[in-house]
């Protein structure tokens, strides 16, 4: 009880304090310097749920793009997800029919290393790799070689693409990272399981899907559902750095909705609401998901 | 106490003798051919009294943090005119870097959260974030006081242009003007231009030229420009090895390269968004100029002419692939791709380098494209509210402004960086020039981050000298390679400059893309819709297929409808009609 003081401290300075600054979503914020961050708040104009009209006005053209903008998010989002989860244990299943040790140690540590790359050197290397060939791109150059394409594709020009180009790049980055929960639970699985369904008779693939995947289900869902409450963040760094050109009707996600509209053109309060619009939609999402769970009698997080 | 008045008397001694400007200070104006005409708004900066150094030098040493927006490199840690400044003025400067596209980033953070500010700020918004925040002291009181002779005459002629009135402070300087505050008028009462055309055009390598046996290039238009790539692109499909890119811009971060042409093409100034017509702006995204630049860029791209990877490339792809020399064509800014130029010079490729050309879209139209240079507003330095020595760091500025402060900062030391003829004519040897060329001699030599941000005294010095070596004709002629000389010379023309129109005087309101657009107003969701739909949608204007340029040209249009221009239209026009009311 009292060791959690200082966390909780912590966590009501630096997560709850700040919240006080959603009142901005309320006001036309105008900082003025020497005053002070609370009486730039008290002194500011109250404009009521003006920001929360103009951004939920589709008619009007900044309503349309943060529409665009939490469509793209979202989807962003969910291939990521999809991809991200599937990938995963499909990788953690295959990585544990490994019975020598130290090849999967070998094999897992170089799954891990594209984790420790900055996200800035990660969407450098993904812009080289999407470019025409004339410019090093060898996702081109081997779809050429195949004969799956004829003519070399701009990958980062075709809006269409981008929300793939998302979902790779973090599938690329993160997919050996991602198999170290579900590897752990699997470690835990009694060995006693396995050698029943042998003398069951249960070869390996009836094993990987009655016992491995069975077992690590709970994982999963729990998993699943703490990654919906982050669905409203597609990340940043690829949509920010390859997603500026004609891309951006697929690249724009609310986060960099909100530094445009918030940092670059000084519309605190436009962007403040759609940062408050994003948290209360994630919390909704979060809460889904676990009811969802929860409903089908599965682990849930409260 | 009877050191430092000696030391101040010492130092009184070494400003005078300094202030002579070159080596023989009262023969060389008279020796200068034609002494510039004084007119009204310009004096000499040399007739204003010795300045009393009171608070500022070495007795009373200081350190200052000065944030500064540039794209250049800090001054290396050997570099003596920074060593000269403590020494002298007792002043060490730490530098705070921001690049120029972090500043809106910076600015925002710096207001919102009320952070300490640095002892001296320089920013480069055209909004004026930091003046309209409260951030910045009015200058006006002390520029009044008769202490600042020179920052005084620096901003006195242009006072009601560089006033700030749009935010909720007090009207007032706020910022004081770094760049094209020109003292003397070098051409008898015509335009101050540099030997290099620093402004907008769409450029054409020399070997185009070349290839074409030198072409007149009057009454340009785009179908020749293009024309003139294709066919030399057809005869040389490589370059180095590697494919030749017909025309290219930039976008990522500089939207304005590719979306600027069509006031161009319709003859007119840079406005930045907007067409001024009988004082009148209206937006001319969707006008018939957009829509045929847009058209002959499609016609281009089917011919192979325009690179695909033009939308896709980030500023430093963009000045890389300029740099390789396989580009023919462009369209930008002058200033704006120095970095590749100097280096294909430094390779000794320079047939590889450009010339701007000026096309126009109706025949008869007299082209635009370069226009007089307009004294910056809104950006510059400013002294802090919570400074508590004002004066001190504005004597610091008033001194910097001195001819012989000045002339460290471009020409560097007289017998080492330059030398100075019987006549008074500054001049450099080849090793000099060759020195000066070399990005390393430079960080060790120069202080291009202060230079870009101090007043500064453009133009003529006093001594009749140009400000910098490269705006001095003869320095200009002598470094010129031999390649450039034959290049100018089957023009018969003597600089890079003339190649551009020559630009008629400003009107009194220009240029419009000073006007400032408060950030939270219509007119700034207007400009920032604008600025999300055209490279949102220009890309797939100029790669549509055959046939389908009109539906996406419709489409683009559509677009348009749902922005409100109108609110940024009628603010462009009250900052237009506020100017030319303040001209009368």
């Amino acid at each position: 009880m009292l060791m959690s003081i200082p966390m909780l401290l912590y966590v009501i300075l630096f997560a709850y304090v700040p919240l006080g600054g959603w009142v901005m979503a309320f006001q036309n914020f105008r900082p003025r310097f020497g005053v002070g961050p609370i009486r730039n708040l008290i002194e500011a104009e109250w404009v009521g749920l003006a920001h929360f009209r103009t951004l939920l006005d589709t008619s009007g053209h900044t309503g349309a793009r943060f529409i665009r903008a939490l469509t793209n998010t979202v989807g962003q989002s969910l291939l990521t997800l999809v991809v991200g989860t599937i990938s995963a244990i499909v990788l953690s299943l295959m990585l544990h029919e490994v019975r020598q040790t130290g090849i999967k140690r070998f094999i897992q540590n170089i799954l891990y290393l594209p984790h420790f790359l900055s996200w800035m050197i990660v969407t450098v290397l993904v812009s080289m790799a999407l470019a025409l060939p004339v410019s090093g791109g060898i996702i081109n150059d081997v779809l050429l070689a195949l004969r799956i394409i004829r003519e070399p594709i701009q990958f980062l020009a075709e809006p269409r693409y981008f929300w793939g180009i998302v979902a790779g790049a973090n599938l690329w980055r993160n997919l050996g990272w991602n198999t170290i929960i579900y590897m752990a639970s699997m470690t835990a699985i009694d060995p006693n399981l396995y050698e029943a369904a042998s003398i069951d008779g249960a070869n390996r693939y009836r094993k990987m899907w009655h016992i491995t995947l069975a077992t690590i289900r709970p994982t999963i869902i729990l998993l699943i559902i703490m990654n919906i409450g982050w669905l409203l963040a597609s990340g940043f760094e690829i949509q920010f750095f390859l997603g500026s050109g004609p891309s951006i009707a697929r690249a724009e996600n609310i986060d960099i909705f909100v530094l445009r509209f918030g940092i670059e053109q000084h519309n605190f309060g436009l962007a403040t609401a759609a940062g408050v619009f994003r948290t209360g939609v994630s919390i909704l999402l979060l809460l889904a998901a676990n009811l969802v769970a929860k409903l089908m009698k599965q682990e849930t997080l409260f | 106490m009877k050191k430092l008045l000696l030391i101040l008397v010492l130092l009184m001694v070494a400003v005078a003798v300094l202030a002579a400007c070159g080596r023989n200070g009262d023969e060389q104006s008279d020796a200068t051919p034609s002494p510039p005409p004084v007119t009204g708004q310009e004096t000499q900066p040399d007739q204003q009294p010795p300045l009393d150094l009171g608070i500022l030098g070495p007795h009373n040493p200081v350190t200052w943090t000065m944030m500064i927006v540039t794209d250049n490199m800090p001054p290396a840690a050997d570099n003596w005119l920074m060593e000269r400044i403590r020494e002298e003025l007792g002043v060490t400067l730490i530098f705070d870097i921001v690049p120029g596209d972090l500043q809106d980033t910076r600015v925002a953070t710096m207001l919102a959260a009320g952070a300490t500010l640095p002892d001296i700020i320089h920013v480069t918004q055209l909004d004026a974030h930091m003046a309209a925040g409260g951030t910045l002291m009015r200058l006006d009181p002390f520029l009044e006081s008769g202490m600042f002779p020179r920052l005084q005459e620096h901003h006195a002629p242009y006072i009601g242009r560089l006033s700030f009135r749009e935010g909720p402070v007090e009207p007032g300087l706020y910022q004081m003007a770094t760049w094209n505050r020109f003292y003397t008028d070098d051409q008898g009462g015509g335009p101050i231009m540099g030997p290099t055309h620093g402004g907008t055009g769409f450029w054409l390598q020399k070997s185009v030229l070349e290839f074409h046996g030198f072409p007149n290039l009057d009454n340009m238009t785009l179908e020749r420009y293009f024309d003139m790539i294709e066919e030399y692109m057809i005869a040389n499909p490589t370059i180095d090895g590697m494919p030749t890119i017909g025309f290219t811009f930039p976008m990522l971060g500089r939207v304005w390269g590719m979306t600027n042409p069509p006031q161009f093409l319709a003859g007119h100034p840079n406005n930045g968004e907007v067409l001024v017509e009988n004082g009148i702006a209206r937006i001319y995204h969707t006008s018939e100029y957009a829509e045929y630049y847009w058209r002959a860029l499609n016609d281009a791209f089917h011919r192979g002419l325009v690179d695909p990877e033009s939308w896709t490339r980030t500023q430093d792809e963009y000045q890389a692939a300029l740099a390789t020399g396989r580009v023919l064509g462009f369209h930008d800014q002058g200033w704006a791709f120095g970095t590749p130029r100097d280096a294909l010079i430094e390779a000794g490729r320079y047939e590889r380098t450009w010339i701007p050309t000026m096309p126009v879209m109706r025949s008869g139209t007299t082209p635009w494209y370069a226009d007089r240079p307009v004294l910056n507003v809104n950006q510059g330095i400013g002294i802090p509210v919570t400074s508590d020595n004002p004066e001190h760091k504005l004597l610091f500025f008033e001194t910097l402004l001195q001819p012989e402060w000045q002339m460290l900062f471009t020409w560097g030391r007289e017998g080492i960086d330059y030398h100075v003829d019987a006549n008074g004519n500054f001049y450099r040897t080849a090793e000099q020039r060759r020195n000066a060329d070399e990005a390393a001699w430079r960080l060790s030599n120069r202080v291009e981050v202060l230079w870009d941000a101090i007043p500064k005294i453009q133009g003529s010095l006093p001594c009749g000298n140009a400000y910098t070596p490269g705006n001095q004709p003869s320095e200009f002629y002598e470094g010129l390679s031999d390649y450039f000389r034959f290049f100018l010379t089957s023009y018969g023309l003597g600089t890079w400059t003339q190649f551009a129109n020559d630009p008629p005087s400003n009107p009194p309101y220009y240029p419009a893309w000073q006007a400032p657009i408060p950030g939270g107003t219509p007119a700034a969701e207007a400009a920032a819709q604008i600025q999300d739909i055209l490279p949102r949608l220009v890309p797939g204007l100029i790669s549509a297929p055959p046939g389908e340029f009109d539906t996406r040209w419709a489409a683009f249009i559509a677009e348009f409808e749902m922005v409100n221009t109108e609110a940024l239209e009628a603010q462009i026009q009250s900052f237009i009609d506020d100017r030319i009311a303040r001209a009368r």
